[in-house]
């Protein structure tokens, strides 16, 4: 005997020990969280280059605040923006803010590209080159000197066919603006409307730049509304904010309120701060310890798997509280003989059904599997090397609130004695499970989307006025170096320019529209000189200019053909500045450059674009909303059948103990997550991934219910603690169904109505207690 | 002691107004028919060749729709103009097409040359800084770009006219300029 405790002593130190090794450890390597729903995509279908791309527009756009200010007046208008720029300016988090062009830029962004006329052409005059049309080149460079406007620089000697006049009246921005009284004015538009971007310096989902950046906005809104001018917002600053305010604020009345809801019921059933103390601590070393292994596992820890393993809780507390009620009942000596064979099971059952997980390719299930089986494995041995150490003085009292719930639960009827409620459970299954096949299935990117409408409808108009791309549909190209990537998109242009034509797409925006590829200016000075060639002499005979003149003109031609426009010195170019991030410059040397498209992407056009993409090597279609989409419909699938392959696993092992009743453990979680799934594809727009992992933690739950009851042969304590332990879960998690941000909405549903539909069933469906007849 | 100095300045300004022209005061003296017609000679000097090149034709417009354009000499050339687009044909067939809403430069040029054809003093005064004078029937205005983007289309504008706009002189940065003179205008059409 004494031996035997100076064991368990040992064995409990040793677990000590390693608990402390392991948190130390994973506290030494720092903790790293991911937030990419990425990071949750399959392994074998993540594309190094695409991912780095996704990464690379996410992070841009996050780093963008773009302000639109507009209203009645001019001048008020113009006023805002530049006390708005100012006063941006002057705050630490903000690196810098584009809201004017100077004089002397202008004059630079005008001229810079004339020395390369030769070479870098208008696309459409590339076209008449490549046609011979020289004739109509000619007809239009005459239109021009004859014409009352004047379009561009008329020299007749350095450009006579007014190569650059024709690129540069082509020219636009890739945003929908054009520059008045040196700020940036959005054309087009019913009031004066001026646009600054903010370029953040610090991370957005930093409460400080948050408060700071957000602050001076909002102040400067309402000041400058009296005055009747407008700013809308658009930015990731603007939904992280509005994420963080929801979060803290849901934290503060959903989480207070149920941490205090379960306070008082386990203080109540107890009457003792001990038993809380000592029911709280196997689930924090649980989750400390599931923490722990996850971070040295897989390096980071997805914000995902931490939601999920939050549940775990729910499974975690079971173990403590059964043993606690137990406790109350027996012997310090004979606690741990007497159920462990139902924690064992219990552990066992869930480990099975959480490892199951393990098994799929998603790596974020992958990570929630590990986090919720260490978890669980963790707090168990807590429990049972822990607290019987630490309840070895408690005496024995047994708990009035138990015998209270076990009177409760004799008034229900049970199962086996009323052939009307077997009935009416197999028509409510029955009706359940129509309803289910006939529901649809959700898998919308807004089951993501935390922001509220407003702010998405304010953004929207944002976009819109400006007519920018879309940062998460475009078209990514690979190469080695960026003369090839430059030539594939070339070779790409013309199935765009193809798609253009039939107005199926609305444009579309290539590092090569602005800077061709080498190879590409070089064919292009051939063109141009084929056209001087033809044509110089007769244009300037009409003239009546000289022939020097022509001479002139010509060795104008022959130097202006040698000027290529080289990538460094493209980047110097003023005129690059809106263009240079769709090049990523890759680690290991190779180039990547993106292309991204303007206006609606619909699905047609999209497969036409997939179609077009495969013709090439090292040239992807991405479509983040897509992408995320599929990644939810995927995971949706895949929970599904590994929630049948679980709950068919758990079945084969309970079935060696129970024989015959081991239906009585396992249809209260069937049973109640057929009916919760039926009730949600009711009142939810459909049944999503979040609905099926909260399914997981109903059965995790479910089954310990079923396996203490029956090992214990119905005990009164033991359905007080099971009865507590879906209690306190539905606190911790049900509440959730109150959240305004979808995921954890979705997720609080679910176990909300779960649990409750468990904690019913299961005592319908108990086994005769001595005194009942069977 | 910043009071008197503010009276005293307020009280100068009518005095500083008189002493140029405003556009209110040319939009009164000026016309601007809703139809107009006439012929017109353009001459354009190239300033890096010393030499002139002269055009001539005919023109009509209507107020807030259209201007064509149509030269005679030395090329048949087509030009039709309206808020939103640019049109070019020559011998029928149409040879360029700018739109505004797609290239902010045509956009700029398109407003600017529409206002001054037909006169629209407030548009312009959203462009310029006005100088000039005005004698009886006579008027005479300089036109300077406040702003720099306008300044790279053109870099000053002189108009005289009567009752109508009778010539426009537009220089550019490079030193060239275009002389638009009016005759035989017609606006009961």
């Amino acid at each position: 005997m004494i031996s035997e405790n100076m064991r368990h002593k040992a064995v409990a130190t040793g677990w000590l020990l390693l608990v402390v090794l392991l948190v130390s450890l994973a506290i030494k390597q720092g903790p790293a969280f991911d937030s990419s729903i990425f990071a949750l995509l399959p392994e074998s279908e993540q594309n190094p280059v695409i991912t780095s791309a996704t990464e690379q527009m996410a992070e841009d756009f996050s780093r963008r605040l773009i302000l639109v200010v507009s209203g009645e007046q001019g001048g008020a208008v113009r006023t805002a923006v530049k006390t708005a720029a100012s006063a941006l300016l002057e705050l630490d988090e903000v690196a810098s803010v584009v809201w004017q062009v100077s004089d002397n830029e202008l004059e630079k962004l005008s001229d810079e590209l004339n020395p390369y006329r030769f070479t870098v052409l208008d696309e459409d005059l590339r076209q008449r080159l490549l046609e011979g049309s020289f004739e109509e080149i000619k007809a239009r460079a005459l239109f021009r000197l004859y014409s009352p406007l004047t379009m561009g620089n008329n020299s007749l000697i350095e450009d006579p066919f007014g190569l650059y006049a024709e690129l540069s009246m082509n020219r636009h921005s890739h945003l929908n603006l054009k520059i008045s009284d040196g700020l940036l004015q959005v054309p087009d538009t019913a009031q004066p409307t001026y646009m600054l971007i903010v370029n953040l310096a610090g991370d957005p989902f930093s409460f400080k730049v948050q408060n700071s950046v957000l602050g001076v906005v909002g102040n400067l809104s309402q000041k400058v509304r009296q005055a009747g001018v407008e700013i809308r917002r658009s930015g990731m600053l603007l939904h992280a904010a509005a994420g963080a305010r929801q979060a803290n604020s849901e934290i503060s009345t959903i989480g207070l309120g149920s941490l205090l809801g379960i306070v008082i019921v386990v203080l109540l059933a107890f009457r003792r701060l001990k038993s809380l103390l000592l029911m709280l601590l196997p689930v924090a070393v649980g989750c400390a310890v599931a923490s722990a292994v996850t971070l040295l596992i897989f390096e980071r820890v997805h914000l995902i798997t931490f939601a999920f393993g939050a549940g775990l809780v729910g499974v975690a507390i079971d173990y403590a509280l059964h043993f606690l009620c137990e406790r109350r009942v027996t012997d310090s000596g004979f606690v741990l003989k007497k159920i462990l064979p139902g924690l064992g099971l219990g552990l066992f059952s869930s480990v099975i059904a959480y490892a199951a997980m393990a098994l799929t390719p998603f790596p974020g299930l992958r990570q929630m599997a590990v986090f919720s089986v260490v978890g669980l494995v963790a707090a168990w041995l807590t429990v049972v090397l822990w607290l019987p150490l630490l309840t070895r003085q408690d005496v024995i009292s047994e708990l009035s609130f138990a015998i209270y719930l076990a009177k409760l639960r004799a008034g229900l009827p049970r199962l086996e004695q009323q052939p009307l409620l077997i009935a009416l459970l197999f028509v409510a299954s029955f009706v359940a499970a129509f309803g289910l096949w006939n529901s649809k299935s959700l898998d919308d990117v807004r089951l993501l989307q935390t922001s509220p409408a407003s702010l998405i409808n304010e953004e929207g108009q944002v976009q819109k006025l400006l007519g920018a791309g879309s940062s998460s549909r475009f078209i990514v190209i690979s190469a080695a170096s960026l003369e090839q990537c430059l030539q594939l998109e070339e070779s790409l242009a013309v199935d765009l320019n193809m798609l253009k034509d039939t107005g199926e797409l609305q444009g579309y925006r290539a590092v090569s529209q602005v800077l061709p590829s080498l190879q590409r200016q070089q064919y292009n000075a051939e063109l141009v000189g084929q056209l001087y060639q033809s044509s110089l002499a007769g244009f300037y005979l009409g003239l009546k200019l000289t022939q020097q003149h022509g001479l002139d003109s010509t060795a104008n031609l022959t130097q202006g053909q040698a000027t290529l426009l080289s990538p460094e010195a493209w980047r110097q170019l003023k005129s690059s500045e809106n263009w240079k991030d769709l090049i990523l410059q890759q680690t290991d040397g190779s180039v990547v450059t993106i292309v991204s498209l303007t206006g609606e992407v619909d699905d047609v056009l999209q497969a036409r674009l997939r179609s077009i993409v495969t013709g090439y090597e090292g040239m992807y279609y991405v479509d983040r909303v897509g992408g995320i989409t599929e990644l939810l419909t995927s995971y949706r699938e895949q929970i599904v059948d590994w929630v049948g392959l679980a709950y068919l696993l758990v079945f084969l092992i309970l079935l060696r103990r129970y024989r015959m009743q081991v239906w009585r453990i396992l249809l209260p979680p069937l049973l109640a997550s057929l009916f919760t799934l039926a009730l949600l594809a009711q009142i939810e727009q459909g049944i999503n991934l979040f609905h099926l992992m909260a399914l997981i933690l109903v059965l995790g739950i479910g089954l310990d219910m079923g396996i203490f009851l029956t090992e214990s042969r119905d005990h009164s304590h033991t359905w007080l603690a099971v009865s507590l332990s879906a209690y306190t879960s539905l606190l911790a998690f049900g509440l959730l169904a109150m959240s305004n941000t979808p995921v954890l909405h979705h997720f609080g549903l679910t176990v909300l109505l779960g649990l409750t539909f468990v904690w019913l069933l299961v005592p319908l469906m108990r086994n005769a207690t001595p005194g009942e007849n069977d | 002691m910043m009071r008197t100095l503010l009276f005293i300045l307020l009280g100068c300004f009518p005095l500083l107004a008189s002493a140029g022209v405003t556009f209110s005061q040319l939009a009164s003296v000026s016309s601007t028919p809703e139809q107009l017609s006439g012929r017109f000679v353009q001459t354009r000097y190239l300033s890096a060749l010393d030499a002139d090149l002269v055009s001539e034709g005919v023109f009509n417009y209507q107020r807030d729709g259209f201007i064509r354009w149509q030269i005679r000499q030395p090329i048949e050339s087509e030009l039709l103009m309206t808020p939103q687009t640019i049109i070019n044909r020559q011998d029928g067939q149409e040879l360029l097409r700018l739109e505004s809403d797609k290239s902010p430069v045509v956009a700029l040029l398109s407003s600017i040359f529409f206002s001054v054809m037909t006169a629209e003093w407030e548009v312009l005064e959203n462009y310029f800084l006005l100088s000039g004078d005005i004698q009886g029937q006579q008027w005479y205005a300089d036109l300077l770009p406040k702003d720099s983007s306008v300044l790279q289309v053109v870099s000053r504008i002189e108009l005289k006219g009567d009752t109508l706009l009778r010539e426009v002189i537009l220089h550019e940065k490079s030193g060239d300029r275009t002389t638009i003179q009016f005759q035989q205008l017609l606006n009961d059409q």
